[in-house]
């Protein structure tokens, strides 16, 4: 929902003339063209100038407009926390000099230009000696001195370009980082050892080995002392997580709860442990070199899924950065001071701008408004509130600045109590073991049965040789393709997903979103807009247009919807005068314009309306709509329809999934009337939706479902869906959705309306095929590879070119999958990255 | 021959230089961001 005062003279999607992406909510207009920001005008007529401007126009359809980015816009509010003595302790780290380094999340910035403009800031400004940004992270490192600089006066410099600057929360951030540092270490320290075991192997292969001596004793040893580490350090994380899986599956007394890594680690320990005996005694095969690849190549494959990953993560993370930490509470000289939510105690005034969110649950103490609850209970009309009517924490004050008294703050209000129990939730959620992952336990029986089959066939063909095939055997079956295959074809298809605007936070969620049976739909701001839209019209344009030049001078839901309907209406203004809880008069070009509520304006002009606009009038009321009237110069004009309008992707999101043999049920907080009516034209059956839930009853509902049988997917926006999203088996925020649901959803969507959500339901479907190709074809290898090996036939040459072929063949299926109607034809130039912006959520805690 | 007994000591020695160095390279967060950069060299150096 965007501030009613901003007014886009372009719309949101409009490319941007010099880069092409998406100009955002705030263009800059230079020269009759619409740019997404000011460095982007600067670069082009600085091309204009050279007389380059045509190649470049030329070059254009060669850039690939991916991305989404669009500049949230700056709180103001927000950004005085940046100074608060508590958040430069708590959130920056001293450097020498007495200076500090920021670490802080930067939304709006798209390309090179961005990243030119932004590291400009220590020649721009006194006291910010360093500024480094990371772009595909939309992360911004400062080195600044408090002392001679606030960063909210940085915050500011960069909102001038259409960036915005926000605090960051949580320390997780560098958790992560350091995790991910000592797996790629851990993964170039093994790629090295094998690299040097192998050199070593060729040699023994191409007949050091045959010729035996000397040499051939010192190479083995040689690899035994180089695959020491290889194993030991390389190949940690398989055997902890080995032996952490046998631990399970030893307590619950089921051999299928053995994870992956336990056939891994058996085979790297058999494999190495034989080695290490044919070295010492001199006889026998060694594998070293299969052992160090197979340890080297699966933590490559760990570490692409761990990075994919990252890009849920850090998304999540630019989320809790939106929430409000900050108040502006009335002093005793009913001045404001800003202040940290969690310093503001019962009965204190804070003061909320038009076009804030409330940040505390209270009561009106003075003022008079309309608050925007949608987001809180899903009501789609905003409600007129006058002092001594309550508030709550989330909701949108709309039009009028608002004094609250606080009754409860942060985790004590409503929507804190549901945040936090998203927040808690989220570790304690039963978790969905992939598929892939149960194979681990069948894998084990099957492995050691063959190697028991092979020990008897040896024992009667030649008992002396029953120790190499059986060592042979384990090798050779060792899971690598089996335990690259599932990471690698999700972290593509996260990659994929975000670059089309749809973040999946874990593997587990893909697989779940193509296993639901029931979609569950909210209903205000999911399959509708989620604000005033003008639905319809009857009657003359150029009313229509007059009444929007009108309304473009006042800030209210009405007037945003006919500013966002006819948004560059012509006609001079000259006189507006707001009449309170009925409507607008004023002189648009030289003519009396009246709007507001039919019967005031039957009122003013003294005459009822004609037949023809009051059948009009009754189907608008009849459809659930708010009537607006508008008269020109005493004489009605026009019947506008106002209302919460349908998505245009709704029809055809319900049409598919109904066509996939999925039910859909709509759940609603809002009157059960609009509800029922949503329905009708949905063609949803009564009984499936329903209307007037609280977000606790939406929650026991979707539990009802799933204790009944039923895979749940919730497709929701607001506070009010948070809970159900955490209880659905896959939870779906969609664009635009309130920050408590981004966090509860284990899907979010940055692109608007509901196609996204078929993407999502898309990807998943090609990762989990590809997942399945993948894994039947390293089946086939090892099947494969297990007959021959108990037949004698695998030696430790045949491993060292069968192994990294099957791999290589998973890896190549897991980066050829395509996904319909997400994967662009060939874009001529990769957008290598992946999430430039967070999906502008009301920049509220809701 | 015996050479080798002095030569694949000195590559593995090698190849531990090149690790300490990778390692060092990831510590020092140059794999955190692979893109930037990239466009970093695009732009004029300070130009005052």
């Amino acid at each position: 929902m965007e501030a009613p005062a901003t007014r886009p003279t372009y719309d949101t999607g409009e490319p941007c003339a010099h880069c092409g992406l998406p100009v955002g909510p705030r263009p800059v207009e230079e020269a009759g063209e619409a740019f997404c920001c000011s460095a982007c005008a600067l670069v082009r007529g600085a091309l204009r100038e050279a007389g380059f401007a045509e190649t470049v126009d030329r070059l254009r359809p060669l850039a690939a407009t991916g991305g989404n980015a669009r500049p949230v816009a700056p709180d103001p509010l927000g950004v005085r926390e940046l100074d608060t003595e508590r958040f430069l302790e708590e959130h920056t780290a001293p450097l020498d000099g007495g200076l500090r380094e920021a670490d802080l999340v930067l939304d709006g910035v798209h390309c090179a230009a961005c990243v030119w403009v932004v590291e400009r800031l220590p020649f721009e400004m006194d006291g910010v000696t360093e500024a480094r940004l990371d772009l595909p992270r939309g992360r911004v490192r400062l080195a600044f001195d408090p002392e001679r600089v606030a960063l909210s006066s940085v915050a500011d410099w960069l909102s001038r370009f259409g960036y915005a600057l926000r605090p960051t929360r949580g320390d997780r951030q560098s958790g992560r980082s350091e995790a991910e540092h000592q797996l790629l270490v851990r993964t170039g320290v093994a790629w090295a050892l094998a690299g040097n075991v192998m050199l070593l192997a060729f040699a023994l292969y191409s007949g050091l080995d045959a010729a035996g001596g000397p040499f051939a004793a010192a190479a083995k040893w040689a690899s035994f002392a180089l695959a020491i580490p290889a194993v030991v350090y390389g190949g940690a994380p398989f055997f902890q997580r080995a032996w952490a899986s046998m631990g399970m599956a030893w307590r619950a007394r089921d051999p299928r709860r053995l994870h992956l890594d336990t056939p891994i680690a058996l085979g790297v320990l058999v494999g190495f442990g034989h080695s290490a005996w044919a070295t010492v005694t001199g006889r026998g095969d060694v594998w070293f070199d299969s052992v160090a690849v197979l340890i080297a190549a699966l933590l490559t494959a760990r570490y692409v899924q761990l990075r994919s990953r990252r890009l849920a993560g850090d998304a999540s993370e630019r989320l809790l950065a939106l929430l409000p930490a900050m108040a502006r509470r009335v002093t005793d000289d009913s001045s404001t001071e800003a202040v940290r939510l969690d310093e503001l105690t019962r009965g204190d005034v804070v003061e909320v701008s038009a076009g804030e969110a409330v940040p505390v649950d209270g009561t009106v103490a003075e003022g008079e408004s309309r608050v925007d609850n949608a987001v809180l209970t899903g009501e789609s009309r905003p409600i007129p509130v006058t002092a001594g009517a309550s508030v709550a924490a989330g909701a949108t004050n709309l039009t009028a600045p608002l004094r609250v008294r606080v009754e409860a703050a942060g985790e004590d209000s409503r929507v804190g109590r549901l945040l936090a129990w998203v927040r808690e939730a989220e570790g304690g959620r039963a978790p969905v073991m992939l598929w892939a992952d149960r194979l681990g336990g069948v894998f084990v029986l099957a492995v050691f049965a063959l190697a028991a089959l092979t020990a008897a066939i040896w024992l009667v063909v030649d008992p002396s040789q029953i120790g190499l095939h059986v060592a042979a055997l384990l090798v050779i079956t060792c899971p690598c393709a089996l335990g690259m295959a599932t990471p690698l074809a999700f972290a593509v298809a996260a990659g994929r997903a975000a670059r089309a605007g749809v973040f999946v936070k874990s593997d587990a969620a893909t697989q779940a979103l193509t296993e639901i049976d029931t979609v569950v739909l909210d209903k205000t701001g999911t399959l509708t807009e989620g604000a005033m839209r003008l639905v319809a019209h009857f009657g003359s344009d150029d009313a229509l247009e007059a009444a929007a030049a009108l309304e473009a001078h006042v800030a209210h839901p009405i007037a945003s919807a006919l500013t966002h309907a006819v948004p560059n209406a012509r006609g001079e203004v000259t006189r507006v005068e707001a009449v309170n809880g009925a409507g607008i008069r004023g002189l648009v070009d030289g003519r009396e314009v009246l709007v507001g509520r039919p019967d005031w304006i039957a009122t003013e002009t003294g005459s009822t309306a004609p037949a023809h606009l009051d059948a009009f009038v009754h189907d608008t009321v009849a459809a659930g709509h708010t009537p607006v009237a508008v008269a020109c110069d005493g004489a009605w004009a026009t019947i506008l329809s106002v209302g919460d309008a349908l998505r245009r992707d709704a029809h055809d999101l319900i049409a598919t999934l109904r066509d996939e043999g999925k039910s859909v049920r709509v759940l609603s907080g809002d009157h059960p009337e609009t509800v029922a009516r949503l329905a009708e034209t949905l063609g949803i059956p009564e009984a499936d939706a329903l209307g007037g839930v609280t977000p606790e009853e939406k929650q026991a509902i979707v539990q009802e479902l799933q204790e009944a049988g039923h895979r749940v997917m919730v497709v929701g926006d607001g506070v009010n869906d948070a809970a159900a999203l955490r209880q659905s088996d896959v939870g779906v925020a969609v664009g635009g959705g309130s920050t408590a649901s981004l966090v509860a959803a284990d899907v979010f969507l940055t692109q608007p309306g509901l196609a996204p959500v078929l993407r999502a339901m898309a990807t998943g479907r090609t990762a989990v095929r590809t997942v399945r190709r993948a894994l039947a074809v390293s089946l086939a290898y090892n099947a494969l590879g297990a007959a021959a090996a108990v037949g004698g036939l695998v030696t430790p040459l045949v491993a060292a070119i069968a192994m990294p072929v099957s791999s290589l063949l998973v890896v190549t299926i897991a980066l050829t999958q395509r996904v319909p109607g997400v994967d662009a034809p060939a874009s001529p130039v990769p957008s290598a990255t992946a999430p430039r912006s967070v999906p502008s959520p009301t920049p509220s805690l809701a | 021959m015996n050479v080798l007994y002095f030569l694949v000591p000195l590559a593995v020695l090698l190849a531990a230089c090149g690790v300490a160095a990778f390692r060092w390279a990831v510590r020092d967060g140059q794999f955190d961001d692979t893109e930037t950069p990239a466009l970093r060299i695009l732009l004029d150096d300070t130009d005052d």
